[in-house]
């Protein structure tokens, strides 16, 4: 079989990944660019997490953004308390601007009592505490989410209606709590990532490496998860969840443990995207974010890891292309839209399956060579 | 003789209707046991029943003298009854050899299994089940591509890889060839004594072929246990296969 000739095919994408997002800015210095594509990198880490809910557990998350903004806004509480801002508000500890403009006359400008609720912020003068927040509130939130619709046996359609349910809802909570989230605004006016005395400009390159270093350590952690056996046995019970209950697996334990990895990576996309971009909004609940995931993993191919980073990182590319132009930023939705209806239906593979159509091509016609080669080679002999 | 499963006055009341009646039979340790009944006596429903699939309203099930009455179907399974469907159930997106991994491990628990490659003993084990099975020249091919018996011997190997100590088969033989059913005896065959076998078949021919006792089912209720031989000559029997075209 061409088994091996994939095996060395995806080795290849995967180093080739590799070299091109931790040598660009040997290549690159203008550091807008390298922030934007640091933004897309962040996505690649989306459509990872996608790819390992949807094609590898066969869990269609529609709410994935649901872990993504919490993970944001996480860390986005505690780079607000480090602005320079919160530092000025005349108290001995930072309290955000927005709380002051909400406060009752008379209150004190203190987190303890500001505004209620204004506690919850405390402990985000830490900013380890926000950064831990950013990915251990996704993991609860995904094993509460996850234990309660598959030990259930929710499955297919009605997991993609309640994660969409879910992430509307994290969307009200978050705009309603406006004295202590700033509403639709959001947080902005965020300080910088201080990491032992180094302050992480999001134009720095050390910025742009936190990010790609990151990216390709979930690719390879995540890349070995599928292959250990718990990975296999996932995609088993994708296939067929009661053959597996009846091997003996506990079908429901490993669609919490993956679906909480995967709002895991979400969570720390989440955490460094408001590092490289410097705001945290309640866009980032919206459906049509959460389902952009779904289509940069669909164009990808979810059933490849790799695939689903590159799909995400090369639409948002076109798009951010496209956008400059007033009348395309118009028709872009609908292309999209169209492009994940057409490769749903013809294409479900996505690029990656493309790529390995054309990769067992080459082998076949390099095969063909070598026999019509050891053909002409016996011939004469005969 | 050692009893491998117990059926104890075995009951499922489907709204007023009971589809497992007073099933009551007892399978001995390594014996290859045939059910026999016309379509709609509830041998489906027993074996659903045994295998967790379906919760029982009353009775007993015991598996080596433990009661696993009513456990979920993956402890059922830990415990050691394997289930072959009669729609063939098998991974269609993984590999054969995949399935034959997914099926050999036993280690259940989630975080047990985040290693990378198969025990030195399991992959033994896969070995003799493509040898014993014959699927070889078809390891790397994806399962759904399977003809349709290659694809029955795909799910009876997955059992085997599986230890389960109580092999439960519903017709496995259905849709197969002549030829593909009389590799299916084979194989069955050669599990005999190393497994508890039961089967739920049609094909008389198969029936002869296989089986030492034999249980018929007719509305729910064991109708008569015995040799091969014994029920075929039951009135009783005959009586039940009655307009079914009886046993041929
Ligand atoms: N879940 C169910 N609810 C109601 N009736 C059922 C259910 N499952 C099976 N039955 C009925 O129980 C009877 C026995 O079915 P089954 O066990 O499939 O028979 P067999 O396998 O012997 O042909 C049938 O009449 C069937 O319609
Ligand atoms: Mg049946």
């Amino acid at each position: 079989m061409s088994n091996k000739a994939f095996l060395l095919g995806d080795r290849a994408v995967y180093i080739a990944f590799i070299v091109i997002v931790l040598g660009l800015p040997l290549l690159v210095d203008d550091v807008f660019w390298l922030n934007r594509v640091a933004r897309y990198l962040v996505f690649g880490m989306l459509g990872i997490a996608m790819a390992l809910s949807w094609g590898y557990a066969g869990i269609l998350n529609l709410g994935q953004g649901l872990f993504f903004g919490v993970g944001a806004y996480m860390v986005a509480m505690s780079l607000k308390l480090q602005s320079w801002t919160s530092m000025q508000q005349g108290s001995d500890t930072p309290v955000p601007d927005f709380m002051l403009w909400n406060a009752q006359p008379g209150a004190p400008t203190d987190l303890c009592c500001i505004v209620p609720g204004s506690w919850l912020w405390i402990p985000f003068q830490a900013q380890w505490f926000g950064i831990f927040m950013a990915i251990a509130l996704p993991v609860v939130l995904a094993l509460i989410i996850g234990a309660t619709i598959f030990r259930l046996r929710v499955s297919g359609v009605y997991v993609a209606i309640i994660t969409l349910a879910l992430v509307l809802l994290t969307r009200l909570i978050f705009i309603d709590a406006q004295p202590i989230t700033n509403g639709f605004n959001g947080l902005t006016d965020l300080g910088w990532l201080t990491v032992g005395g180094i302050e992480f400009d999001p134009l720095m390159v050390g910025t742009y490496y936190i990010v790609a270093v990151s990216v390709c350590i979930v690719l390879l952690l995540t890349r070995w998860l599928v292959s250990t056996r718990a990975g296999l046995i996932l995609q088993s019970t994708r296939d067929d969840a009661n053959r597996a209950r009846y091997l003996g697996y506990d079908v429901a334990s490993y669609q919490i443990f993956f679906f909480t990895v995967s709002a895991a990576i979400a969570g720390f996309a989440g955490l460094l995207f408001v590092i490289v971009s410097e705001f945290a909004t309640p866009t980032y609940f919206d459906i049509a974010f959460s389902i952009s995931m779904v289509v940069w993993a669909a164009v990808g191919g979810r059933s490849s890891l790799i695939g689903a980073a590159i799909g995400a990182i090369l639409i948002n590319t076109i798009e951010a292309t496209v956008s400059e132009s007033e009348m395309f930023q118009q028709a872009w939705r609908l292309i999209i839209g169209v492009l994940f209806v057409l490769i749903v239906l013809y294409m479900p593979r996505g690029l990656a399956g493309l790529a390995r159509d054309l990769l067992a091509r080459l082998v076949a016609l390099g095969r063909g060579k070598q026999a019509d080669s050891a053909k002409a080679s016996r011939n004469p002999a005969e | 003789m050692k009893a491998a499963l117990t059926i104890d006055a075995l009951e499922v009341n489907f709204g007023g209707f009971k589809a497992v009646d007073g099933m009551t039979s007892v399978i001995d340790d390594g014996e290859l046991r045939v059910i026999l009944g016309p379509n709609g006596a509830g041998k489906t429903t027993l074996m659903d029943l045994v295998s967790g699939k379906t919760a029982s309203t009353g009775g007993k099930v015991h598996l080596f003298g433990r009661d696993i009455t009513n456990w979920p179907e993956h402890e059922i399974a830990r415990a050691g009854i394997g289930r072959k469907f009669q729609i063939p159930s098998i991974f269609r997106e993984l590999s054969v050899l995949q399935n034959l991994e997914v099926a050999v491990s036993q280690e259940p628990r989630v975080f047990r299994n985040l290693r990378l490659g198969i025990p030195t003993a399991d992959r033994k084990r896969i070995d003799e089940v493509i040898d014993l099975t014959g699927l070889e020249p078809v390891l790397e091919t994806v399962a759904g591509d399977l003809s349709h018996g290659q694809m029955q011997w795909l799910e009876l190997g997955m059992l085997i890889t599986q230890q389960s100590r109580v092999i439960l088969l519903d017709e496995p033989t259905a849709g197969m060839t002549q030829g593909e059913t009389s590799k299916t005896a084979d194989i069955i065959m050669r599990l005999k004594g190393s497994h508890t076998i039961i089967v739920v078949e049609h094909d008389m021919a198969f029936v002869r072929k296989i089986a030492e006792k034999v249980t018929v089912m007719h509305m729910g209720k064991l109708l008569a246990e015995g040799p091969i031989k014994s029920i075929e000559a039951d009135p009783a029997v005959r009586e039940a296969y009655l307009g079914t075209g009886g046993l041929h």
